[in-house]
């Protein structure tokens, strides 16, 4: 149950660079894979793999419903101010978390298109197999890594802009 | 194959992940190293996914678990006021709790009794530490007395015991010719045809006679009251 729930607060809080939406939606993914349980079937992968669809899916669901504070987010990104304000407005307890780096990478990765934010993270932060983010995401093989290959390159050059480079 | 920038950019990750291999490593290492636009890129993003792979997971915060189970589950029931008193009495109730109480009342009773204390007439002086050890030391030098005597009694029966053994053992044995024989020319109603020479009550009073002799020979005295 731990290990669970640390792996899908994790997923949460990377996909929505909030604490507190993160513990929302943590407990959002436990409610319906509780009454959901009747249709996981092993054949379809493991139970952790099963889990991290449902949290991909009602990820997505919390994107769209909360698409407009993205559009003013989108917005915000498209001026060139290097400041970060999530990072400015970020808990101290957090700040010590997450190195520097870690911080200017987790900003950058709320800026991606959810299709890429999800590949990226399923596959690098994660570290899933190909074959398990397949499942996940439902989609081909030469997607999945074709999304994950662009969300690098993506975010690689927001960190850029940001005038954050990885040493 | 002409690797062309769009080619380097699709193929990043693939070569990241050590997925290209011979010739066509080599090709694509000799455009990333000659081109001034894939050269950067590619080390950012080398970097970048070294950076994400060794960033660590965030500790789950400690009242997500509960919230997820309250929120699963159902919360926990708060019952407070009467409804709260009736739950503890039931539970007061419960076979478990029984058991344990009666067991914990024996206890006690066994206790107060090798203490001494008196159930019947019940005083407050006998609670005093000292009252109490007291009768208690009474009562264990009483059971200690009872036990020796009782122990001594029972040595005293085992000896009796072993003795009557010992001499019915004595007895089985013991030599034939120690013992009385039933004569065996005699039989109850026969008669062995020999006569005694004189009866036996006379053979008596000559006895008498003769010790009467001799003690008139001892004492004149007595001879001559008798004369007279």
């Amino acid at each position: 149950m731990r290990r669970h729930t640390r792996r899908i607060f994790n997923i949460c809080y990377r996909f929505t660079g909030n604490r507190t939406e993160a513990e929302d939606l943590s407990q959002d993914v436990f409610l319906r894979v509780y009454r959901t349980l009747g249709s996981y079937r092993s054949a379809h992968g493991g139970f952790a793999t099963w889990a991290t669809s449902v949290t991909r899916n009602l990820l997505i669901d919390h994107y769209r419903r909360t698409k407009r504070d993205r559009i003013t987010d989108s917005l915000d990104d498209k001026m060139p101010i290097v400041e970060n304000k999530e990072s400015a407005g970020r808990r101290p307890d957090e700040q010590a978390l997450l190195g520097e780096l870690s911080m200017q990478v987790q900003s950058a990765l709320t800026r991606l298109s959810p299709e890429l934010r999800e590949a990226v993270i399923l596959r690098d932060l994660q570290q899933l197999e190909y074959a398990e983010i397949q499942t996940v995401l439902a989609v081909p093989e030469g997607t999945v890594k074709s999304r994950i290959n662009r969300g690098r390159i993506e975010l690689a050059r927001i960190l850029q802009q940001m005038g954050v480079r990885p040493a | 194959m002409t690797w062309t920038c769009d080619l380097i950019e699709a193929r990043l990750s693939d070569y990241l992940e050590g997925l290209l291999q011979g010739p066509e490593r080599a090709e694509f290492e000799a455009h990333a190293k000659s081109c001034a636009d894939c050269a950067p890129l590619v080390a950012s993003v080398r970097s970048l996914v070294g950076e994400m792979h060794s960033m660590e997971e965030l500790e789950t915060p400690p009242r997500l678990v509960y919230s997820i189970l309250d929120k699963t589950l159902g919360p926990r029931e708060t019952v407070t006021g009467w409804q709260g008193f009736l739950n503890v009495i039931r539970g007061l109730a419960a076979p478990k709790f029984a058991y344990g109480a009666a067991s914990v009342m024996a206890t006690l009773i066994i206790v107060v009794s090798a203490s001494g204390f008196s159930l019947r007439k019940a005083k407050l002086a006998d609670l005093r530490p000292a009252a109490l050890y007291q009768r208690a030391d009474r009562g264990v030098h009483t059971v200690r007395a009872r036990c020796v005597k009782y122990v001594s009694d029972l040595r005293v029966v085992y000896e009796i015991q072993s003795r009557l053994r010992q001499d019915e053992n004595n007895l089985q044995t013991a030599p034939q010719d120690l013992l009385p024989k039933p004569s065996p020319e005699k039989n109850p109603g026969q008669t062995d045809d020999r006569k005694p020479s004189q009866p036996r009550q006379q053979n008596r009073a000559n006895e008498v006679t003769l010790q009467m002799e001799m003690l008139a020979a001892e004492l004149p005295m007595l001879s001559e009251r008798s004369g007279r």
